[in-house]
């Protein structure tokens, strides 16, 4: 049975709408309150691993910020999209499943502005030491000089 | 002592020395300033024995306290920064500096990124620029000519 249908089956519980943007790809939309499950699922099943996790800003209009997270198995990839809102922007950790994920919760926070409450270490990654606090620089509203 | 140093031809041919031997060993540090590892590709192979760059007394250090010159690749990143001026501030003097790549000379691709300062003669001064994307080693080994031919110039006049 195809990689990407075993998900779909794993997870029918905790997502509300599939999309396939293109052949070997999933997405599936997921609340922040059933992230945590869904990742459990699948970590349960040790379907895939995770590969990444990205954000994603619509611009000031949409008024939401998108985290996504990246599953590979061969060639199939299964992207969780979690929407949030720009004013509470915070997602849960999911370092409790699987603990590499803390890397890329650190560089989504200090990229987006975005809280994710429970990760281990909260510090920054990638950005400068003198870098000012509260200056986001991947959010589209951020003006740079 | 005191009076042979003072006497004019006895400093002219001191600084003749100087400039010889300045010419004939340059010693080079190379430092990434935030660039994508392209010129760094290049800087060794340019230092590998198929292109002999000792024949010029070119010869690559490990620190910059016994360098002369300061070969500089990649656009200058808001937290090279500080490093790159440390590190030019701990090279004796006379200093001189080589940006290579389209980076070193105008940010290139990296120009307004949000962790980008800018070029490098934005933050110290640059004797010689080597352009391309990356350059060759054989225009890298010309950037280093050029700026020995540069010395000899500002020597003469």
């Amino acid at each position: 049975m195809n990689a990407l249908q075993q998900a779909q089956d794993m997870l029918t519980e905790w997502v509300e709408a599939w999309t396939e943007p293109e052949e070997n790809r999933l997405d599936a939309q997921v609340t922040p309150a059933n992230l945590l499950s869904a990742v459990k699922a699948l970590d349960d099943h040790a379907w895939g691993y995770l590969v990444a996790i990205t954000g994603l800003d619509a611009g000031v209009e949409a008024g939401t910020l998108e985290v996504l997270y990246h599953f590979c198995a061969g060639p199939a990839v299964l992207t969780l999209r979690v929407t949030i809102p720009r004013e509470q922007a915070a997602v849960p950790s999911i370092c409790t499943l699987i603990p590499y994920a803390g890397v890329f919760e650190r560089e989504l926070a200090e990229m987006f502005g975005i809280e994710v409450y429970g990760t281990p270490d909260p510090s920054r990654l990638f950005l400068p030491d003198d870098w000012p606090e509260g200056v986001y620089p991947l959010r589209k509203d951020t003006e740079l000089d | 002592m005191r009076s042979i140093l003072k006497d004019e031809r006895w400093s002219k041919a001191l600084e003749q020395i100087k400039l010889w031997a300045r010419q004939n060993s340059p010693w080079a540090i190379h430092f990434n300033s935030g660039s994508c590892n392209g010129c760094d590709i290049e800087i060794l192979a340019t230092l590998t024995p198929y292109y002999d760059v000792e024949r010029f007394g070119i010869k690559l250090q490990g620190s910059p306290r016994h360098a002369d010159i300061l070969i500089c690749t990649g656009p200058v990143t808001r937290q090279a920064r500080d490093r790159l001026l440390r590190i030019y501030e701990q090279m004796p003097d006379p200093k001189f500096v080589i940006a290579v790549g389209s980076c070193a000379i105008s940010g290139g691709a990296f120009d307004g990124c949000y962790n980008v300062v800018g070029h490098i003669d934005e933050v110290i001064p640059v004797d010689v620029y080597v352009p391309g994307c990356p350059p060759r080693p054989e225009a890298i080994i010309d950037g280093v000519v050029k700026l020995l031919g540069k010395m000899q110039g500002e020597a003469e006049s």
